[in-house]
């Protein structure tokens, strides 16, 4: 007992609690900028969950989603958005996995040995069984669901296509990322949001469904018009939609998060619960130089 | 009675050279030490260690003691250390809570997280309004404040707590000269009034000129000059050490340096 | 707990902008009153079969906005969800799965019925659950929901979090636009093509989350020097009014909940 509240202490330093509404206000402000400037079609919303779950920890990641969706309403100059306020959850999922990968070290940049590259290679192989799996069952009609084959070809093509789709993604993020820095700690850091970005479609799509009938009036609702003429539930419009949208979205944001926190001065991010763990033991042979001047 | 620093060095976590020290150093109640310096002189640090903020709150490594007040500021709790010496950064919006709606209540900031007694935080906003000298923003929303005006409510803020000794690094860089002129004569009224020690750290030497008794001169961490505030800002050394004189002493330099004679300050009439 | 009939009523010696006395009967509900009261909209909304539920909540939402002065807010909000009802709207009305029961042919489209029930369905729940949340919060300032929170409990820290991410809001959205305004002066696409654009946000996201670290530190030492840290509880100064009427509406309000969520399980609604 004892041991557990002090893992909960040990997430909520001042720092964090600064942190926090910070994260917060950029979630919400670059949420809403994506949507409406940008029109981009990913959210973009879960910058700060995940930084905040990344170098803090899986609670603090938590409550940083949830209370941005709680506070969206609240948030003058932006006004009330439709999509909020039942996703608490999935954000408050997200910035828990967040957390969990930070505490794993998921998002240290790592050099090119030899020992690295191979961990990378199985990371990528586990996530992309994973994946295809999660697409196969997705995929499969409901009366087919009890006897699972990938066996009929209608099925199964659209899955692929959806797989491959999120793969490409997911490649082309990774070889940016291996461009742009040489660092493999990016393949993890990608896996890690395909891997969230799965689990928030598969827990958002009831949501979803049940109060938004599926839709959210942007471009991907015609994905989800175009499953339901093919006959699916709303359930699993929403799913396949989601299965879309999610992945290659958290891709991106973990993707930016990780590069982000490759580019804070390490003496910044040290003094955060899981800094260590991004950043490595003890900094050596930092500048003398503070960040307020004299 | 005091805030005294003994043989102080610090060294910012991560880093393996001291930023500061060794170092001796004293503040007294009712008088006003100024800090000057080049950039990376030091100068934050100092104030960072004289609060018990560094390695408190940030971290590192000090050597030395801090004592405030006879007390080992190293056995002291942030909100302890608050009590005693108050701090006052640069940038006015960092300091603001965030959280309030009206002046009023964000300098009733600090006593509420200490838990005082209602009444006593109404009185102690009233007075700290007073002493900095903005009654009149008291309605105010904190965040629409000028820069001047936002210092002065961060000082109430500090004052609130009726702390012994206060600690501002640079207040007025971010302000023009009539803000810098309000938090000056603030600065004043609460040495007057309080008799708070008051270690100053300021870029200006011209506001040192007017309120400093004892000027400190700091290079590379440790003290180069250290003398009453009069002497210290007249000395030819400053320029040297990355500091700008005050503008009376300029002046003085330049009306000598062209041959004339500079009156005595025996109350001859001096030319304004 | 102690009945707390006007909020002034703590504390004699604060001035009036202060204490900020609410004005009208709904708005100076106190704000837990306001949530129960939404929580049962939602649930009524939802969980009472057909046309009832949202008939009900929505007669009531009009009413009381009404009478509460906040019919202009109200219909932002519908404005705000008009793409989503019109995609909901069209995509249900053409697409329904197993729908047998056309209105008309218009080529290789057919809208059913059903869809067009189901449609106005799904629309007059999603309004009547998107007006109950945002008639309490319309009525309901965030600092009165944080003062409430804090006496129930809520520690300084919670307080400290949503406060300041709803002060901060505004701030950051401000940063966002001077830097998008810079950006497409240097030009920036926000027309192009998506691939235009998404390249578009990473020198968007870069200095606003640069930005708002760069203060962490700072703000982190004052939270400190003002006694953030200090053990006990926070003194608080607001304390919005708690009266009978509002034990009595939640009360009732818990109670019809728990009521409805009883029927529903047992399947004794509809």
């Amino acid at each position: 007992m004892n041991l557990l509240r002090r893992w909960v202490a040990r997430q909520f330093t001042t720092r964090v609690i600064v942190l926090m509404p910070v994260a917060i206000a950029i979630n919400i402000v670059l949420g809403y900028t994506v949507q409406s400037v940008l029109k981009l079609p990913v959210y973009v919303d879960s910058i700060g969950t995940i930084l905040v779950g990344c170098v803090a920890g899986p609670l603090p990641g938590a409550l940083t989603g949830i209370l941005s969706n709680l506070i969206w309403q609240y948030a003058p100059g932006i006004g009330p958005g439709s999509q909020i306020g039942p996703f608490a959850i999935t954000a408050g999922v997200i910035g828990l996995l967040a957390g969990v990968w930070g505490q794993l070290g998921l998002f240290r940049p790592r050099r090119g040995h030899a020992l690295n590259i191979v961990a990378a290679v199985v990371a990528v192989v586990l996530i992309g069984v994973m994946a295809l799996y999660t697409y196969g069952r997705a995929f499969e009609s409901p009366d087919q669901f009890a006897n699972a084959t990938f066996k009929d070809p209608s099925v199964f093509d659209q899955s692929r296509l959806f797989f491959l789709g999120v793969m490409v993604v997911f490649v082309g993020l990774v070889a940016w990322a291996l461009v742009l820095r040489r660092d493999v700690g990016a393949v993890f850091a990608i896996s890690a949001g395909l891997f969230t970005g799965i689990v928030a479609a598969i827990i958002s799509a009831p949501v979803y469904a049940f109060f938004y009938g599926g839709l959210s009036g942007s471009g991907t609702d015609a994905i989800v018009a175009a499953f339901r003429a093919g006959g699916d539930s709303l359930y699993q419009a929403t799913l396949k939609q989601g299965l879309l949208s999610d992945p290659i979205d958290k891709m991106i944001t973990t993707f930016v998060v990780f590069f982000l926190v490759g580019s804070l001065s390490r003496r910044f991010v040290a003094r955060f619960p899981n800094g260590e763990k991004i950043v490595g033991p003890e900094v050596e042979a930092e500048p003398v130089a503070t960040p307020e001047a004299g | 009675m005091a805030i005294e620093l003994g043989s102080v060095q610090y060294r910012y976590a991560g880093s393996s050279t001291a930023a500061l020290g060794p170092i001796d150093l004293r503040v007294d109640p009712g008088r006003v030490v100024g800090v000057a310096g080049a950039n990376e002189s030091g100068k934050t640090t100092l104030c960072l260690v004289a609060t018990g903020l560094a390695p408190s709150v940030i971290g590192g490594r000090l050597d030395g003691v801090v004592r405030v007040d006879g007390v080992d500021a190293a056995t002291l709790k942030p909100h302890e250390l608050a009590q005693r010496c108050g701090m006052l950064f640069q940038h006015a919006s960092t300091q603001l809570s965030h959280t309030t709606a009206t002046v009023f209540e964000e300098i009733a900031f600090g006593p509420c997280n200490l838990g005082l007694a209602v009444d006593e935080v109404i009185e102690r906003v009233w007075w700290a309004l007073r002493v900095a000298g903005i009654e009149p923003l008291a309605a105010r929303d904190p965040v629409r404040l000028s820069g001047g005006q936002g210092q002065l409510v961060a000082l109430a803020s500090v004052l609130a707590l009726r702390p012994r000794y206060l600690i501002l690094d640079e207040p007025t860089s971010e302000l023009d000269p009539a803000g810098t002129r309000l938090v000056t004569e603030a600065l004043t009224r609460i040495v007057r009034e309080t008799g708070a020690g008051i270690l100053l750290v300021e870029h200006k030497t011209d506001v040192l000129a007017q309120i400093a008794d004892k000027v400190v001169v700091l290079d590379r961490g440790a003290v180069a000059l250290s003398g009453p505030g009069a002497e210290i800002l007249a000395d030819p050394r400053l320029a040297g050490l990355g500091v700008e004189s005050p503008a009376s002493v300029r002046l003085e330099r330049a009306v000598r340096a062209s041959g004339l004679e500079w009156p005595a300050a025996d109350g001859a009439e001096v030319i304004e | 707990m102690t009945v707390i009939p006007r909020a002034a009523a703590e504390n004699p010696g604060l001035p009036e902008y202060v204490i900020r006395e609410p004005s009208g009967f709904y708005h100076s509900l106190n704000p837990a009153t306001k949530l129960c009261l939404a929580a049962l909209e939602v649930v009524v909304a939802f969980a009472i079969p057909g046309w009832l539920g949202p008939g009900i909540v929505l007669a009531a939402l009009l009413a009381t906005a009404a009478m509460s002065r906040t019919l202009r807010g109200l219909m932002f909000i519908g404005i705000a969800a008009l793409p989503l009802v019109v995609s909901i709207m069209v995509v249900n009305l053409f697409i329904l799965p197993g729908a047998t029961d056309p209105i008309a042919r218009l080529g290789p489209l057919a809208p059913t019925w059903s869809g067009l029930w189901f449609g106005l369905m799904t629309t007059a729940r999603l309004l009547a659950f998107s007006s109950a949340v945002a008639l309490a919060y319309l009525t309901t300032p965030i600092d009165d929901l944080l003062a409430d929170m804090s006496r129930r409990g809520l520690g300084r820290r919670g307080v400290f979090v949503v406060g300041a991410a709803v002060q901060m809001v505004p701030r950051t959205l401000e940063r966002v636009r001077e830097i998008t305004d810079a950006q497409r002066a240097r030009g920036m696409d926000t027309e192009g093509r998506i691939w235009r654009r998404a390249r578009g946000l990473v020198p968007l996201a870069g200095p606003v989350v640069f930005g708002a670290l760069a203060e962490v530190e700072e703000r982190t030492m004052a939270l400190e020097a003002r006694g953030f840290t200090a053990p006990g509880r926070q003194t608080l100064l607001r304390i919005p009014a708690d009266r009978g009427i509002d034990r009595v509406l939640r009360r009732l309000a818990l109670a019809a909940i728990a009521a409805i969520a009883i029927l529903r399980i047992t399947g004794r609604m509809g």
